[in-house]
């Protein structure tokens, strides 16, 4: 198990990645500017958690590559025509996801001339490539329809010349356009994004839509009638898609393409990784323990990998419904980056009823629900017996630390990804950024020094802004992404210090902060 | 295709270039009457209509978002179109094709051709379209004055005849930040020349009463101008990349030679008309010259643009078109300012040489940089070579003015001052500072320095080239 390589994991241009499977002895006391992946803080011990091609998602050809790459789940159900009219005629996503009711938000209704839906920050559109609306983030799709003509006439229109239209730029306000067939997907900004973040984005509300349907049910549908109306499959699913907007805004974890972690003493944590893997069942893939919106932990099918766009949709769902406290979940969902042909079933629930605690098996068996309720209760009774379980929900009451155990000085919040285990840290905010509003001008700071960090054609190293609201620093190495936020008053001296401090401090906390020895089944 | 075949680079290239007025043709089957100018103009019809439909729909369809900023750009696989509406309803349009690779292919397949779609700055290319419209009005007016004057016939003979030719001078794939700036490079100088330039300026005013506005430049560096900014800055542009480079040779060679052939009576200067009769002597001259339109207190003036030289000292004089300019007038100031401006310009070229030893010889800098000044307009470059007609050359690698580029489009999104250094990949450190309306760009080759060196290498930079400017820190 330890020897095991990882495949298709080629970071960067460095393919002479040191051995994985390094002992913890070996790891570098000092983080000096020449880690590679695998000895940076935060880098796992045995393998990766996570699939992960490339940090940044490659946007282009990838749907050709999954096909090949991806093992086949055992899938089963055929997609046969009279399957297709089953789900047409009554079989809809609103029965399977018994949705929240709050989700019914009053931005629907608004005026589509008006000028505050014109004013809204960032719009996303999508639409079948017969120009039918799908799904509108503020309006109705029916208001839209008009709209939502024009764009696909404009799509229709390169493409008529051999092209493909990307974006549209005017002072202020960007039009970025993604096309994945049988979908076209529109995305209006107004954030001062760069046109690869914002593709970035309908490329995760894409996948959000294949994970309710299946690629290859999407085309089934299309193929058959073209001008289908997709919405009635999709009815009760739209607060899916506007929750992972929203999360698209806040959460840093969709940004760098990881995830993170509850802090947690590793000897708990492993303990609670133990347990799920005792708890293993044979159609079994995954087992997945959130608080929140941070992972405890992961134990996996050997030579089964968990993509973190996959992940975040997991996330997504259980975070967007409150059903799912009510008691056992059962409900199909595709894994897009892990196979976009078929579903897997996914067993939900939450540890404890009040609890941040949930619980997410994941199974290639439609017929599994008894099973994998079965592998809780295994899970369960093996970990009330331990003490670790409380050593986690202690751990549920501070589940952040402050920037200032840091103890650098001016340094306001940042963010450290270890690119080998896929996993990233990070302080809670501080009294600067409170407000929502704050909040989400930091996080399109980061987003700004992302891109221009992984420039698709000119990427950089290094940057430094100095501003007269803050000073940022984001470096980029092998081993590590690291993005520092500073007070205006910091200088220079104190930003190039406070990197080998902030390394060394996240060393020293790794145990707690990352998941160093994931487990498989 | 032999499988040792290499790759080919294909740089950013002119696709077309068309202007059109949505108004003039608003009825279905009329279309065509819209377009007003349409370069390559062999196209067959249908398509440039549907090309102007398609800008004309981005137009439209921006507007649903945001109805007060019109459409900039459209980006596409193989290609970016520029919109600009220099006056109500009349849009410019140009298409740039990415810069491409193609790749030969085995097995005698067509060579695939992989597009570079994040190579092109939109800020770049914007400028270079408004740059198109300033040049056309220098010389003919705004597009409204045509319209007037002759309607759509004379408009579409006016664009047909600019930019027939101006479109063959544009250098696409060598456009850069200083297309951004368009500033003006200044000629350094002590008081004292200054002074002798400035008394030269009056005394040729004072004499030669039709002057209404002079300018004077030297090795290409403006010195003295009369006109208002924006239109000295586009005078500025046709000076140095189109009139001078023209005319360099024949002054290189009569450099060689102390007489000119044509000297008359006993004045002995090198002054000469780069615009206007080449030779006061031939009977046949024709004293016509180009003639300018720039801004006044009733719109703009139409003026006569004289262009005299000695050596490397030019200076331009502008008369009101109405008044018709004689052979007498022309010998008039041939024989008043030819020896003056020869004088003159042994002066500045001496000063110069003075002031250069005194700063030391000049070894190889670790740094480059570019300096703008958005108040007077002023540029500085050491990373550009000497502009030629044709080809704009720079010192550094290509991914690095695009840095700079892309450096400059941060700062343009926040009116702040701010400062941002960046480590390129290859090494390279870049650090950019914008502060009250002056941006500086250096580019250091230290590898192994740091934020720390890196910052004070630039202080060093600041102390010795811009002593008296504040730059944040």
């Amino acid at each position: 198990m330890d020897g095991e390589s990882r495949n298709a994991t080629v970071p960067w241009d460095n393919a002479m990645l040191s051995p994985v499977d390094r002992l913890r002895s070996d790891r570098a006391d000092s983080p000096t500017p020449g880690l590679v992946e695998g000895t940076e803080p935060g880098a796992v011990q045995r393998s990766a958690i996570f699939y992960h091609a490339q940090s940044y998602e490659d946007l282009t050809a990838e749907a050709e590559n999954e096909a090949q790459r991806a093992p086949e789940p055992d899938r089963p159900q055929g997609h046969n025509e009279d399957e297709i009219d089953a789900l047409v005629g009554e079989k809809s996503v609103e029965r399977r996801l018994n949705n929240d009711p709050s989700s019914e938000s009053s931005t629907k209704e608004e005026d589509v001339s008006s000028e505050a839906w014109r004013s809204h920050k960032k719009h996303v559109f999508v639409l079948s490539e017969a120009g039918k609306p799908i799904y509108t983030r503020y309006g109705t799709e029916e208001a839209l329809s008009s709209t939502m003509g024009v764009m696909m006439a404009l799509v229709s229109f390169v493409e008529a010349e051999k092209n493909i239209i990307r974006s549209i730029h005017a002072d202020g306000c960007k039009v970025v356009f993604l096309t994945k067939s049988p979908l076209v997907l529109v995305g209006v900004s107004k954030t001062g994004q760069s046109d690869k973040e914002l593709l970035r984005e309908l490329q995760y509300i894409y996948y959000q839509i294949v994970s309710l349907l299946t690629l290859t049910q999407l085309n089934h549908i299309f193929q058959h009638k073209q001008n289908y109306d997709l919405r009635r499959l999709l009815a009760g699913s739209e607060y899916l898609t506007d929750n992972l907007l929203r999360r698209l805004e806040r959460d840093p974890g969709l940004l760098l393409s990881a995830v993170t972690c509850l802090p947690l003493a590793s000897s708990a944590r492993d303990v609670v990784s133990s347990s799920l893997q005792a708890a293993k069942a044979k159609n079994l893939v995954f087992s997945i323990l959130l608080a929140g919106d941070r992972l405890v932990t992961l134990v996996r099918k050997k030579d089964q990998f968990l993509h973190h766009i996959d992940l975040h949709l997991v996330f997504n769902l259980v975070g967007s419904s409150s059903s799912f406290r009510e008691g056992e979940g059962w409900t199909p969902i595709c894994l897009p980056k892990f196979n976009t042909a078929g579903f897997f079933h996914a067993h939900i629930s939450y540890l404890e009823p009040a609890s941040e605690l949930c619980l997410i098996l994941v199974s290639t068996d439609r017929e599994d629900f008894f099973n994998m309720s079965e592998c809780k209760q295994r899970f369960m009774e093996r970990l009330s017996k331990r003490s670790a379980y409380q050593a986690m929900k202690e751990a549920l009451k501070c589940p952040s630390y402050s920037v200032e155990q840091v103890g650098i000085p001016e340094l306001r919040h940042f963010l450290y990804k270890s690119k080998s285990s896929g996993l990233y840290t990070s302080p809670e905010f501080p009294e600067v950024y409170q407000s929502d509003e704050e909040q989400e001008r930091l996080m399109g700071l980061y987003q700004d020094l992302h891109s221009c960090l992984h420039h698709p054609t000119r990427p950089l190293r290094y940057f430094y802004r100095c501003s007269e609201t803050e000073n940022l620093l984001a470096r980029l190495t092998s081993g590590f992404e690291l993005y520092l936020c500073f007070s205006p008053l910091a200088t220079k001296a104190l930003a190039v210090s406070a990197v080998d401090k902030l390394l060394k401090w996240i060393r020293k906390e790794e145990d707690r902060f990352f998941i160093l020895s994931p487990l498989t089944y | 295709m032999a499988s040792g075949a290499q790759e080919k680079q294909y740089t950013p290239s002119l696709l077309s270039f068309f202007i059109y007025n949505p108004t003039f043709g608003p009825r279905e089957g009329e279309e065509e009457k819209k377009i007003l100018f349409y370069h390559p103009s062999e196209v067959e019809k249908n398509e440039k209509i549907r090309n102007v439909g398609l800008c004309e729909a981005i137009v439209q369809f921006t507007r649903t978002f945001c109805p007060t900023k019109p459409a900039k750009s459209l980006h596409t696989q193989k290609n970016r179109q520029f919109f600009f509406e220099p006056e109500e309803h009349f849009w410019i349009v140009m298409v740039v094709r990415n810069p491409m690779i193609e790749k030969p292919n085995k097995d005698g397949k067509p060579p695939a051709i992989e597009y570079q779609e994040e190579e092109i700055l939109d800020t770049v290319y914007g400028a270079v379209v408004r740059q198109c419209y300033s040049m056309y009005k220098l010389f003919n007016g705004t597009f409204g004055r045509a319209m007037e004057a002759g309607g759509v016939e004379l408009l579409i003979q006016k664009l047909e005849k600019f930019f027939y030719r101006y479109l063959q001078t544009l250098h696409l794939q060598s456009c850069d930040l200083l297309d951004v700036f368009g500033g003006i490079s200044f000629f350094p100088l002590d008081k004292m020349t200054y002074l002798k330039i400035q008394s030269f300026v009056n005394r040729v005013e004072e004499s030669l009463s039709l002057i209404k506005y002079t300018a004077f430049l030297y090795n290409d560096q403006l010195i003295w101008s009369g006109l208002e900014q924006d239109d000295m800055r586009i005078l500025y542009k046709y000076l140095t990349t189109s009139l001078f480079p023209r005319h360099s040779e024949p002054e290189l060679a009569g450099r060689d030679s102390p007489l000119r052939p044509e000297v008359t009576g006993n004045l002995l200067h090198y002054g000469r008309f780069l615009t206007g009769p080449t030779n006061l002597k031939d009977p046949e001259a024709k004293f016509r010259f180009p003639k300018i339109f720039v801004s006044a207190e009733e719109g703009y003036e139409e003026l006569h643009l004289i262009v005299y030289k000695a050596m490397s000292a030019a200076a331009c004089f502008m008369i009101s078109a109405t008044v018709e300019l004689t052979r007498e007038f022309c010998e008039q100031l041939d024989s008043l300012v030819g020896p003056q401006l020869t004088l003159l310009a042994s002066d500045i070229c001496e000063q110069f040489t003075i002031n250069r030893r005194i700063s030391g010889p000049e070894k190889e800098p670790q740094f480059k940089f570019i300096y703008f000044n958005h108040m007077n307009l002023a540029e500085k470059s050491t990373i550009h070579m000497r502009k030629t007609a044709s080809v704009c050359l720079t010192s550094v690698h290509p991914d690095l003015m695009k840095i700079l580029g892309d450096i400059n489009c941060d700062f343009a999104r926040f009116d702040e001052d701010e400062e941002i250094i960046v480590k390129a990949m290859t090494d390279y450190w870049v650090v950019g500072k914008k502060s009250d309306q002056r941006e500086l760009y250096v580019i250091l080759n230290q590898k192994n320095a740091n934020l720390i060196l890196v910052n004070e290498e630039v202080k060093r930079l600041c102390a010795t080239q811009f002593n008296n400017i504040f730059f944040l820190d």
